[in-house]
């Protein structure tokens, strides 16, 4: 075993675009850039909390009325529902839960799970909006 | 009715002529009960012996004959040429691990790692052989058995980008195969076997591609392995902060 | 459990807890403030959500905290393994500073602009 090797091994490294090669992949590049809109969204409303928070309250109104920060927000929203609905999926993946001799499948997790962030949804609205 | 016939698009490396892999043509007759690995054999019959590859039961058991099929890791043996779109078909040697020749490749790396985790039942204090075997019950087989059927054919480290990457990172199968161990009634390592699935290198490098789970040949879920020990080790953090003694080892 | 090791798993159960928050609390969020605030639609009526939200003393406090801080881990932590996978990876220590310094940063400023804007929050209701 100690001997040296007689000829090289070809090693072949991953670049950069590996994520293009199968559709897999992609999906999942996707799902991970969901957590630049998620980190940059939040760190636009501790920007609008500090504006809030030094007393310049139409200053971040205005802020969030600037069409590009709209589009942002848009965008933003698109990709967190996706992350939301990627990770009610794969939470029926990893914690199925067993009734009697059934096991439930991930795509049944996704759809409690949706109906579970309507309900939460709508309770943040009526309870911290509209009241 | 002239013949139907399979182009294989093998990858070709011969370290003592050349400097690198290139891709080589063999026309094959294309059958449809052929699976790539009778057209390989054929190539090396009747067309090129110098056709390097490995291979043995023919039957999906062995987990020697893995190789990528058209960009996707697959047993050669149990993947059947019309299941390909076209009448050609590249075969490539599994992805990541070193090529020593043609579609051989280096194992060594996932066969420390296989020795790494303890693939065995560990036993605080083994018991002799006169008072029986270690029972178990039906539920407690079924909580780790479909991780007991890993053939390490490699297949799902070829498909870990993770493991593309950072070759330190413990991967799929060696996982899954600890986590058959640490759900099993009968073993008592946790303690030896945690400290190396919750190495920084472990199982905190997974970033859930999942392709793992798709590319097994044998419906182990190495992905669902890793997310487990993943839950495991933060609870046991957890733990071990809350009640420094004694609490999660 | 190694120190190191420990700290990583407990790192990586927060990004967890995060994931949950920026499921379930996130979209509302950036609905109500981000769209539809500017572009005037339901539930929105004349007052900015964030006023109406702090309104709600301990409740909408606790709200924003949980949330903005939850999803602002969660968010840097996956980020920053996502660019070490785009090809940074050589950097991949100094990213993970990097990503935690903004974390910190950001989860202290949250809390202190929080406390700013609700002095009373931290009194029992």
């Amino acid at each position: 075993m100690s001997k040296e090797k007689p000829f090289p091994e070809y090693r072949r490294k991953l670049g950069p675009g590996w994520w293009l090669a199968n559709s897999h992949f992609t999906q999942y590049m996707i799902r991970e850039w969901t957590s630049f809109f998620v980190a940059v969204f939040s760190l636009i409303y501790i920007y609008e909390l500090s504006l809030f928070a030094s007393g310049a309250r139409a200053d971040a109104l205005n802020l969030l009325k600037n069409p590009g920060v709209i589009a942002f927000n848009v965008l933003a929203l698109l990709f967190t529902l996706y992350h939301a609905f990627t990770w009610f999926y794969l939470i029926g993946k990893v914690q199925p839960i067993k009734m009697g001799k059934t096991t439930s499948k991930p795509w049944q997790a996704l759809l409690v799970n949706i109906v579970l962030l309507l309900i939460v949804s709508f309770a943040v609205i009526e309870i911290l909006v509209l009241r | 009715m002239s013949q139907d016939i399979a182009t294989i698009r093998v990858t070709r490396y011969r370290p003592e002529k050349d400097g690198k892999p290139y891709f080589q043509d063999y026309k094959v007759p294309y059958r449809k009960d052929m699976v790539v690995l009778d057209a390989l054999n054929y190539i090396k019959a009747n067309l090129d012996g110098t056709l390097t590859y490995r291979w043995s039961c023919r039957m999906g058991v062995c987990g020697s004959c893995g190789a990528n099929v058209d960009g996707v890791p697959k047993l050669t043996c149990a993947s059947f040429l019309h299941e390909f779109k076209g009448r050609t078909i590249k075969v490539e040697p599994l992805t990541h691990f070193p090529v020593i020749k043609d579609l051989v490749v280096n194992m060594d790396d996932f066969m420390h790692k296989l020795v790494e985790i303890k693939p065995w039942i560990i036993r605080e204090k083994e018991s002799p052989p006169e008072e029986g075997e270690y029972r178990q019950s039906a539920e407690e087989l079924e909580r780790y058995d479909q991780f007991s059927s890993c053939i390490n054919c490699m297949l799902c480290y070829s498909a870990c980008p993770v493991y593309g990457l950072n070759e330190k990172f413990l991967g799929p199968a060696a996982t899954a195969l600890a986590y058959r161990y640490i759900e099993d009634s009968r073993d008592q390592g946790k303690a030896v076997r945690f400290p190396i699935v919750h190495e920084i290198e472990g199982v905190w490098e997974c970033t859930l591609v999942g392709e793992c789970s798709v590319v097994c040949p044998k419906g182990v879920d190495p992905m669902l392995a890793i997310q487990k020990t993943k839950i495991l080790g933060a609870t046991n953090a957890l733990k071990s902060l809350v009640m420094p003694r004694g609490g999660g080892k | 459990m190694p120190k190191v090791a420990r700290l990583h798993a407990i790192l990586w159960g927060v990004f967890s807890v995060g994931g949950f928050i920026a499921a379930f609390l996130l979209p509302v969020l950036i609905y109500i403030v981000g769209i539809a605030y500017p572009l005037g639609l339901w539930p929105i009526s004349g007052q900015d959500p964030t006023t109406s939200i702090l309104n709600h003393h301990h409740l909408g406090t606790l709200f924003l905290f949980v949330t903005v801080a939850g999803s602002l881990y969660h968010g840097i932590y996956r980020f920053q393994s996502t660019l070490t996978e785009l090809g940074l990876a050589r950097a991949k220590r100094a990213l993970e500073a990097l990503g935690y310094l903004i974390v910190i940063v950001g989860i202290l400023a949250v809390a202190y602009y929080l406390l700013m804007l609700n002095p009373g929050v931290l009194s029992l209701p």
